[in-house]
């Protein structure tokens, strides 16, 4: 297995579009790294230029220490899996599997071995004669990586490897390749615009935006102390509330509310006494409580909880809560809360306030 | 190649198809075609036309047929098409002493002059074209029937079902 360094990478197409900004990323031997971003944020342009697939602008690009920046895709010993699974439909799966280590002129009998291997890991081994038409979507992703593993790559790189399949197959598989990459102790880089797959796959997550990286973390770390607005808007379902307030001494007053601070928020916020920020507030960290009226839009019961959407009284800032339970507010109702846990941004920069230590 | 390999060689042939003995049946069949066009060519005086060229080419759109046939049953290890790939085999080589034979030994009268109906060059070109068929298929029909045979006590083996 093998790590990756990626050093200040750009890329710059031939019309002068910047795609990708300045990208430095060290990748741990065996670590599963998910890119993660909204569409056009430049995630599959940095992977394809990781893959070889696309050339790097400026930048560096490492494998275990080994400059390959100019060292053409194949021979980076890198195995790419596609969104679209690129298979071939006149062969069967077996002959999928193999047809990479066929072309390398592999002794048959080693071939067959490695690809009985691969497809008793993912579960394929009764499939092997069908061929890719005779699949369902997921079953033809494990194919996909199915080739991969059988040429038993320094690196992974998967592409959207389930934005094809149904949320149902979707789960499933993810939890597939997980567990693959816990078997396979492999290193990956993982490209994702879908934040649940991140934060359930990922060791770390790149998470970027319009060709800049936001933040580099843990899922948790993401989730819990979001760099910036961006990253608090984009980890976590439903959405992060973003309210502008200002810091007034104990409080925090935005249009229509005014919640209290405990004293490590004010020691938090003492640099912007007077000022306006954001405050952030996770829907799961609103709970019934005294301090925030809000007018109910819509209530959506999902079993263990309940996502009410509203304004806060009187104004039109948008508000989500996830409660717990089944609740049965109707629109127009009037709801009161208060906010269990807080997030600070600075409204110039929108990066995160930190705690002062 | 030591008892492992040769373990692993009948594992393959539960996945990867018996292509040699198609490929084999295809080239019988090439072969036969390329016989097909050149036997007429030596048409004189209308001496083929009787009940040999009708029957000819009936049987020339059967052999097509079944020979590819048998290549899609050889190459899926059915072992019955060995029989049909063997038959067809010999049929090419009977098919010798029929047309080419009997022509190449035919004289016929052309403006009252007498001439060979078929001469030496494509007696022997034509010959040389069913050789190859004949010979294409039966080394098919063969390799079929050894790897159908080994699969099938692989799979026996193995506590699958036969081939």
């Amino acid at each position: 297995m093998a790590t990756i360094s990626i050093q200040h990478m750009d890329k710059i197409y031939d019309n002068n579009v910047q795609a990708v900004f300045d990208f430095n990323l060290d990748v741990k031997d065996g670590e599963l790294i998910v890119l993660v971003g909204p569409s056009g944020c430049g995630k599959s342009t940095t992977l394809r230029m990781v893959a070889g697939l696309e050339d790097i602008s400026a930048g560096k690009l490492l494998l275990d220490g080994k400059d390959i920046t100019q060292t053409p895709a194949k021979d980076r010993d890198m195995a790419m899996v596609f969104q679209s699974y690129a298979l071939y439909g006149h062969m069967t799966i077996y002959e999928n599997m193999a047809f990479s280590l066929t072309l390398r002129k592999e002794n048959p009998n080693v071939i067959h071995k490695k690809v009985l291997a691969a497809a008793e890991v993912l579960g394929l081994t009764s499939q092997l004669n069908k061929k890719p038409a005779q699949l369902s979507g997921g079953q033809r992703q494990r194919v996909a990586m199915g080739r991969s593993i059988v040429r038993n790559p320094k690196v992974f790189l998967f592409d959207e490897p389930l934005s094809n399949l149904d949320a149902k197959l979707r789960g499933a598989t993810r939890r597939e390749i997980l567990l693959l990459h816990k078997r396979l102790q492999a290193t990956m880089l993982y490209v994702t615009h879908d934040q649940t797959e991140a934060l359930t796959l990922a060791d770390r997550i790149v998470c970027m935006s319009m060709g800049h990286v936001q933040q580099v973390g843990t899922p948790l770390e993401l989730y819990d102390a979001p760099a910036n607005v961006f990253v608090a808007s984009f980890i976590g379902l439903p959405p992060m509330n973003f309210y502008d307030v200002r810091v007034n001494g104990d409080t925090l007053t935005g249009k229509g509310f005014q919640v209290g601070l405990t004293p490590q928020e004010k020691a938090t916020l003492r640099a912007y006494a007077g000022k306006e920020i954001i405050l952030g507030v996770r829907p799961e960290n609103i709970v019934l409580g005294p301090d925030v009226k809000v007018t109910v839009n819509t209530n959506e019961n999902l079993g263990m909880n309940t996502l009410v959407h509203g304004y806060v009284a009187g104004t039109k800032e948008r508000m989500t809560a996830k409660l717990k339970g089944w609740s049965s507010n109707k629109a127009g109702d009037t709801v009161s809360f208060s906010f269990k846990r807080k997030h600070f941004f600075d409204k110039e920069t929108t990066n995160a306030i930190k705690e002062v230590e | 190649m030591n008892g492992d390999d040769r373990e692993i060689r009948l594992d393959r042939m539960r996945y990867i198809k018996n292509t040699s003995s198609a490929n084999l049946t295809y080239l019988g069949i090439l072969f036969d075609v390329f016989f097909f066009v050149n036997i007429y060519r030596s048409d004189v005086d209308t001496y083929y036309y009787n009940i040999l060229i009708g029957i000819s080419i009936v049987y020339n759109l059967v052999f097509l047929l079944a020979a590819f046939l048998a290549s899609e049953g050889a190459k899926n290890y059915k072992s019955g098409y060995t029989w049909l790939l063997g038959g067809l085999g010999i049929g090419q080589i009977i098919r010798i002493f029929i047309i080419p034979m009997r022509a190449h030994s035919a004289m016929t009268l052309v403006n009252g002059v007498e001439t060979l109906v078929m001469q030496n060059g494509q007696f022997f070109r034509v010959i040389a074209y069913l050789v190859i068929s004949g010979a294409c298929l039966l080394v098919a029909a063969a390799i079929n029937y050894r790897k159908c045979h080994e699969l099938s006590g692989h799979l026996k083996s193995l506590g699958l079902q036969g081939a």
